[in-house]
């Protein structure tokens, strides 16, 4: 070195030589290295090459559906109805509005409960959709056997069609995209976005297995698919229309034409091949649908599948609703939220078995058994009624224990048990639905029974709308099904609760039946066109 | 083509004209330089002899040595920071020792001769762009942790907000205004030329519980203040264009000292502080409390007269503490005519005023230069290691819903006691005996046992250094090699007992997260400087740089241990069952440049500079890798025109138009955003069966577009000298448009993601900057000087792409899930505060705000629920302006200097009294500030964001003032040694009512102004020495 550096200082051509020849040398290995590898994420490119790796892929479309739980299930299915309602407790919960907006239906296009809520939730169901149609494009190319890609496209196309049935109840018509490119697309008209789920069911429904091994439990089946057609076909009165849909009479399933005839004998032909198919069973422990282990109810068509873990897959009811003293978890206390109306607890009669679903009266702690006091040590007493929805008190309001707590769990979104979307029993009702707008009463009423007698027998009750509006509320609280339920009955709008700055009958905004457009969504892609009404 | 060809015949004209000196005989030139006031010797003065590359350092008692001067008359220039730079000439005989004894005048502080701009050094006077200059021993005053402290209140333009009085926490540092919503608007850090790569050198704080991440340390921490010659900040495009893709928010070059040949010096410097919380909050004590609640038992019930304890506890006391700091720093150097060489040793401990917290840092540096062959060849050695040890306020700052250290101080019943009588930490529901007990309040914890029993420390290694050859190819050609390297490695270690309450929980809890940075730099320069004609000054500055970064991380965490015992020195004694997953991450990416500069002065009068820099970086889209940043400016010193002369009055001595334009860029997004990632996490898996199936996420949608954010600036500046310089100072005026800025947008669905980084919008900075420095009085031993700065800037989002706003400046605290206090939206500055207006408190103790008519709940233009229609613009968190004024008093051996900052105008938004000064905390069991008692809102009533709580942020503080006295030699045989007294954030005059409304705390994108339960700022006093041997 020191030799070279000498020389190079004796003349010109040298000094050119030794000096400049290297540095030149050094730009140009290194301008030509400007390609970024990633070391700990795979890209499409480089994915999906192994058995292993396409599981994987799966598992994550499947694992899209967690959020959708918490956003579309629980906060806008049964917060915008009166299933549910989140009173500002003091300082707790007020939170700029956003659940009481959504209780007494003021919501607006930019209100805070928009934006984070009916923002959220489109975005995490066309992640969904997004996933799958990626995975779709990847097994598609894959060099998989023919039978293997059937079964998996299937899956995943029941899949997609599932975030695209939850898209349209929420919004109408959406952007119909099942490639992989990003690119702005309008919104197709709700009817096609219907005859789309449709096809997809029926076409995909073929491939499914009546029931995996116990190593896949939860993964997609033809019950699946013939309960989300079930559930399709009887809201056809609202889902397969562009408009016209009514916000204060029933929208019945009777007269609307799909594949095969009338959506209600279609509902009633899905519904019935869930219930023959000889895989499930009513689960006579009713509350055995929502345990801990309820992953071996024989009732359960479609679950979000929970596990207690500590990388928190699990569920988070609990937390929402409980009081902070009646467990601990390794996330801390539960938040004390989510509570029901008085009109709606008084619903469920004395006899009926499924009342016990309510915490009410002393509360307990869920890890010793023994009554709990409020913050500030007095006894937690919860009570039916919300004197005041915008200051109610930390007892104020029944308590959903439907899926109760896992005392143990290390976080708070580790609640083992599955999160219900289908269970048999929905099949029944939805059946006895349609064969009561069909003009078969008596098997509507068979088939109400089969539901309603195995809590309350000793009330029974005749088959008819409000009958069943009414079942579907003593049946499926805080399992989502609310918002559909009251929209399909012409009720979503019009009920009214004695709570003091609770919600109003609001039949004239019959505009309120779909959610908004975020203006996030409107700016990112300006084809989408506002509901009207916002 | 006509510009280029004629550059191109001044380049070849300027190669024909250089002359190659002739090597006759050489003699010698040796002499002093003092301090024209006291004659003292004047250490590390710059000796250089004009015309030629020799030149050296003065030692401690400002002898010099200067061997190899070519017979002849020569010109000896010495310059030193601080003081007018001096000329004399010399005869040097062939074999003679000639003797040039040189007085310095001290001069303004701020003002230096020669100023370091990125790859060189330019004459101040030459230079035509914005660069603030400072010499760091002027500003070294009280306790320095780090070099951006040295800058605050000194140089206009610049904004430096402390994240918390934490002990090495972050700072938020501006240069002319944040460009950016998205991307970082930190500066650049060039030390001793080589980028400082600012990244959180930490791992993230654990997020169980409560432990939640803290704010990113500073990247100067592991840098002694005391190593540190000079500080340069380059402001404008036609300043930082030559850094190109990163200039876009300033650049901060940092040298350090460097050695004198000749005689072997030392210096020892040590100063302990004591520092003590600043400002209480202001919480209800024991007996205060108590009697309210017994005062409202209606409402709160009598339960809660039943619940309250007999102590009398200051929460906000037994959590803080009076903290030490001290500093000992060990200097030498010395070395031959040949060999420079300055090595240093630190050792600095620093308490925070919250218990078991604070900062130790270890450090060395060595800076050494050897030249050879007849000094044409220089090669240099720049190296510092440190080790610091960084102990944090576990859950500090923001808190969770669960509640960090600071949430708990405040709501933490003070009729509770610290501890119990059996001596443990007392826990709300913990019944006397139990060790080992899960609290029932689950979010109310006792803070000092926070503190004190969870461990949350991060031991950091950093190595800092390059290696560089300049080779004196002609007499006006050099080429320089620099090869730097930064690597950081930390270990953040946390632990939260079993018999802690946190940790019982989790049956314990230990976390170890490994992170290292490497940091390599590679630049080849080539400088010419031909001289043909007295008149002109020209110099080329070519290079080629390129940089690779490279992050990496590892981190495991267990819970559920039988045993404390281990700490976190046995994670496998956990329980695997119920522990997170480990994680590891590995990020690189590359910048490569070339780079030019040109700079031409004509006889003095007229200094032109262009700058042409070409960058491409593997974090953008392939095509929009590369992207050229030009600037060009030049500059006018009127002064000099004999026609001027007359014009300007007498006592006039400079002045001088600048005027630049040129674009910068901002690089600062992850690597990896333009592509399509799939990662594989417990996000993602699912459990088939009840077993988990490890999934696939895509991570991110990538933006095959991506493309550098850009700044075009425009600046105007003005220099001005009166009294033959004793009064200096410049005004400048810019105006910085950023478009393309990087945003993180909704992109249309399906997709796999709901944002990713675009390049959208843009945004508009214009400022005014002034500066003025002088000798204020000068007469015997009595000399005072001062210096001044104002700044007002203005700052417009001029567009944001497709959507209307975006919301930013999330709400924090109890009931403020989805409130945001700011919005970015067209038209307004970033940190305009956006929410309903306050009117009063009704007579049902509930607010009232300013509606809409025809917003839902809107009477009379009043309601108590305001919607989202209800909203105004509130205020923005920008200043109107900002001062900063600093004297330095000299009266015989004493010497005294403060600094006062003030800002004046703007809001800051008190979220900590919007979520505790509330009466309805009491409802939980939970304590409120004092302000609360005086307000009508009724028990219960929740907190609502709204102007209310949108305060005056105007301030003034005296940030330092300290006094020295310089030992008289006779005491000290011989040594110079000066003690001092200092005392930092004396005073603070505002009428806001927080802590301090200089504040920052990160809610959202590029939010500014809000103050939540930031770690409490201190006041402090130190007494120091300072020792030459």
């Amino acid at each position: 070195m020191m030799n070279l550096l000498k020389r190079s200082v004796g003349g010109r051509r040298a000094w050119l030589r030794y000096v400049l020849a290297p540095a030149l040398l050094l730009v140009g290995q290194n301008c030509t290295s400007l390609t970024e590898v990633p070391h700990d994420a795979l890209t499409p490119e480089t994915a999906f090459k192994t058995q292993a790796e396409i599981l994987a892929g799966v598992a994550g479309v499947y694992a899209g559906l967690r959020p959708t739980e918490w956003v579309g299930f629980m906060t806008l299915e049964d917060l915008t109805t009166d299933a549910a309602v989140v009173p500002t407790r003091g300082n707790d919960w007020y939170d700029n509005g956003q659940w009481l907006d959504l209780h007494r239906q003021t919501w607006t296009a930019n209100s805070a409960g928009e934006l984070a809520f009916v923002d959220g939730a489109w975005n995490d169901l066309f992640s969904g959709v997004a996933k799958s149609n990626l995975m779709i494009d990847v097994i598609s190319k894959s060099g998989l056997s023919q039978a293997g890609k059937d079964s998996t496209l299937a899956e995943l196309r029941t899949l997609r069609a599932w975030y695209y049935y939850m898209l349209q109840d929420m919004f109408g018509g959406v952007p119909l995209v099942t490639t992989t490119e990003l690119k702005q697309t309008a919104r197709s008209p709700r009817d096609s976005v219907f005859k789309f789920l449709e096809k997809e069911l029926l076409d995909s429904r073929q491939s499914l297995p009546d029931k995996w091994d116990a190593g896949n439990y939860g993964r997609v089946t033809k019950g699946v698919a013939n309960a989300i057609l079930a559930s399709l076909y009887l809201n056809a009165g609202v889902f397969d229309k562009n408009s016209g849909w009514s916000a204060t009479a029933y929208n019945s399933c009777k007269g609307v034409a799909v594949t095969g005839g009338d959506a209600c004998a279609g509902a009633i032909a899905a519904a019935s091949a869930v219930i023959n198919s000889g895989v499930y069973t009513l689960n006579p422990n009713w509350y055995q649908n929502f345990s801990l282990d309820n992953k071996s109810s024989p009732e359960n068509i479609f679950v979000i599948v929970h596990i207690s873990d500590a990388n928190g897959i699990g569920g988070s009811w609990p937390m929402r609703t409980l009081h902070y003293n009646q467990l601990n978890t390794g996330w801390g206390a539960p938040w004390n939220g989510f509570a029901t109306i008085a009109e709606s607890y008084n619903q469920f009669s004395s006899t009926d078995d499924r009342r016990g679903m309510w915490l009410v009266g002393q509360g307990k702690s869920f890890e010793t058994g023994q009554a709990v006091n409020d913050r500030n040590g007095n006894p937690l007493i919860f009570t039916p009624s919300i004197a005041d929805l915008d200051k109610a008190s930390e007892g104020e309001g029944v308590r959903f224990n439907k899926f109760p707590p896992e005392p143990d769990a290390p976080t708070g979104q580790s609640h083992p048990n599955d999160f219900t979307i289908f269970r048999l029993s929905e099949m029944y009702l939805i059946k006895a639905e349609a064969e009561l707008e069909a003009g078969n009463t008596a098997a509507a009423q068979a088939d109400f029974n089969t539901i309603h007698n195995r809590h309350d027998a000793a009330n029974p009750v005749t088959v008819s709308r409000d009958a069943i509006l009414k079942e579907r509320l003593l049946e499926f609280s805080a399992e989502g099904k609310r918002r559909t339920d009251m929209i399909r009955m012409g009720k979503f709008l019009s009920w009214t609760e004695a709570s003091a700055h609770g919600h109003v009958n609001k039949s004239t905004e019959a505009f309120r039946l779909l959610f908004p457009i975020s203006s996030n969504q409107l700016g990112s892609n300006p084809l989408l066109t506002q509901n009207p009404g916002y | 083509m006509a510009l280029a060809r004629s550059v191109f015949s001044a380049i070849t004209a300027a190669m024909c004209f250089a002359s190659v000196v002739g090597a006759q005989g050489t003699g010698s030139v040796r002499g002093r330089v003092v301090d024209s006031t006291n004659s003292q010797g004047l250490p590390n003065v710059s000796v250089l002899v004009e015309g030629t590359q020799l030149g050296t350092l003065t030692r401690s008692d400002g002898s010099f040595d200067l061997g190899g001067v070519t017979a002849g008359s020569h010109v000896i220039r010495a310059r030193r920071i601080g003081y007018a730079a001096r000329t004399v000439t010399v005869n040097v005989t062939a074999g003679g020792s000639t003797t040039a004894d040189i007085k310095l005048t001290p001069q303004s502080t701020v003002l230096t001769e020669v100023v370091v701009t990125g790859y060189g050094t330019q004459r101040r006077e030459a230079i035509t762009g914005s660069v603030a200059s400072l010499d760091a021993a002027q500003a070294d005053k009280g306790v320095i942790t780090n070099a951006t402290q040295l800058v605050q209140g000194r140089v206009s333009g610049v904004e430096i907000i402390q994240n918390s009085g934490e002990p090495g926490a972050g700072s938020q540092i501006r240069i002319r205004g944040g460009t950016s919503i998205s991307a970082s608007n930190d500066p650049l850090y060039v030390v001793d030329g080589v980028p400082l790569q600012n990244e959180q050198t930490v791992a993230g704080a654990a997020g169980i519980g409560s432990i939640n991440p803290a704010l990113a340390r500073n990247p100067l921490n592991s840098i002694n203040p005391d190593d540190i010659e000079s500080i340069s900040i380059l402001k404008d495009a036609s300043a930082t264009a030559i850094y190109g893709s990163r200039g876009a928010n300033g650049v901060i070059l940092i040298q350090t000292k460097r050695g004198a040949g000749g005689v072997s010096e030392m210096e020892y410097e040590t100063y302990v502080g004591a520092a003590s919380p600043a400002k209480t909050l202001g919480l209800l004590n024991g007996d205060e409390y108590r009697a309210f609640v017994k005062a409202n038992v209606a409402k709160l019930g009598q339960s809660a007269v039943d619940a309250l304890g007999p102590a009398n506890t200051d929460w906000e006391k037994e959590l803080t503490r009076t903290a030490l700091a001290t500093n000992h720093n060990l200097a030498f150097s010395g070395g031959s005519t040949q060999t420079h060489y300055r090595a240093s040793l630190n050792y600095f401990d620093e308490e925070g005023v919250v218990k078991a917290n604070g900062l130790r840092r270890y450090q060395g540096r060595l800076n050494a230069a050897h030249y050879a062959w007849n000094q044409k060849l220089r090669l240099g050695l720049n190296i510092m290691a440190s080790r610091v040890n960084n102990t944090f306020s576990p859950s500090e700052n923001t808190g969770g819903f669960l509640g960090g250290l600071f949430t708990n101080m405040v709501i933490y019943n003070p009729t509770f006691p610290v501890r119990r009588a059996d001596g443990a930490y007392y826990e709300m529901g913990c019944p006397p005996n139990v060790q080992t007990c899960v609290p029932s309040a689950q979010d109310v914890r006792n803070p000092v046992a926070m503190a004190e029993q969870l461990m949350d420390r991060a031991p950091e290694t950093r190595v800092l250094g390059n290696v560089n050859a300049t080779v004196q190819i002609f007499d006006d050609l050099s080429a320089q090699t620099t090869l730097g390297a930064d690597n950081t490695n930390s270990d953040r270690q946390t632990f939260a007992p079993r018999s802690s309450a946190v940790g019982a929980a989790y049956g314990g809890y230990a976390r170890q997260a490994e992170r290292s940075l490497q940091n390599t730099n590679f630049q080849q320069l080539l400088t010419y400087t031909p001289r043909f004609g007295v008149n002109h000054e020209f110099e080329i500055v070519g290079g080629y740089e390129y940089t690779k970064n490279d992050v990496q991380g590892f981190e495991a965490q267990m819970q559920g241990f039988i045993t404390d015992a281990f700490g976190v020195d046995n994670l496998g004694a956990g329980t695997q069952a119920s522990s997170p997953v480990p994680i590891s991450y590995h990020d690189e990416s590359q910048l490569v440049s070339f780079f030019s500069r040109a700079n031409y002065g004509y006889a003095h009068k007229y200094y032109l500079t262009g700058v042409l820099r070409r960058d491409g970086s593997s974090r953008l889209a392939p095509g929009h890798q590369w992207e050229v940043f030009p600037a060009i400016s030049g500059s006018w010193r009127l002064s000099e025109e004999s026609f001027m002369r007359d014009m300007l009055p007498s006592s006039m001595s400079n002045l001088s138009i600048r005027l630049g334009w040129g674009k910068q860029g901002n690089q600062a997004v992850q690597p990896y955003q333009t592509q399509l990632l799939l990662r594989a996490d417990p996000g993602a898996s699912y459990p088939f069966g009840g077993t988990i199936v490890n999934g696939l996420r895509a991570a991110q949608v990538g933006n095959p577009d991506l493309k550098w954010e850009t700044a075009a600036q425009t600046n105007l500046g003005i220099d001005y000298g009166f009294l033959n310089d004793r009064i200096t100072g410049s005004l400048e005026f810019y105006q910085k448009d950023t478009k393309d800025l990087l945003l993180d947008v909704a992109v249309p669905q399906p997709a796999v993601v709901s944002t990713r980084i675009e390049n959208v919008g843009s945004l508009r900075n214009r400022g005014i900057e002034a500066s003025m420095d002088g000798q204020l009085y000068r007469s015997g031993k009595t000399t005072l000087s001062g210096g001044l700065t104002f700044t007002a800037e203005r700052n417009k989002v001029t567009n944001i792409g497709g959507v209307k706003f975006i919301n930013t400046g999330g709400v924090s605290g109890q009931g403020q899930s989805n409130q945001y206090s700011q919005r970015i939206m067209v038209g307004e500055p970033i940190g305009t505060f956006f929410g309903p207006k306050f009117l009063f408190v009704n007579a049902q103790g509930q607010q009232v705000f300013a509606c809409k008519t025809g917003s839902p709940d809107c009477s009379n233009g009043q309601t108590t629920n305001p919607s989202d229609e209800d909203k105004v613009v509130l205020g923005s968190a920008n200043p109107n302006f900002t001062v900063g004024l600093r004297n330095n008093l000299n009266w015989h051996n004493f010497d005294a200097s403060w600094l006062w900052r003030g800002e004046y105008g703007g809001k800051v938004f008190n979220n900590t009294a919007l979520v505790y000064a509330s009466k309805s905390d009491a409802t939980q069991g939970r304590n409120f500030l004092k302000s609360a008692l005086s307000m009508p809102d009724a028990i219960g009533e929740p907190a609502k964001f709204s102007s209310r709580w949108v305060e005056d942020r105007t301030f003034t503080r005296l940030q330092n003032l300290t006094v020295g006295y310089l030992v008289p030699t006779q005491y000290t045989a011989g040594r110079q040694t000066r003690v001092y007294v200092s005392g930092d954030n004396l005073l603070l005059i505002t009428n806001y009512t927080g802590y301090d409304p200089e504040v920052y705390v990160a809610s959202g994108l590029a939010s500014r102004g809000i103050d939540y339960l930031v770690y409490p700022p201190s006041r402090r006093f130190t007494l120091g020495a300072r020792v030459q041997f």
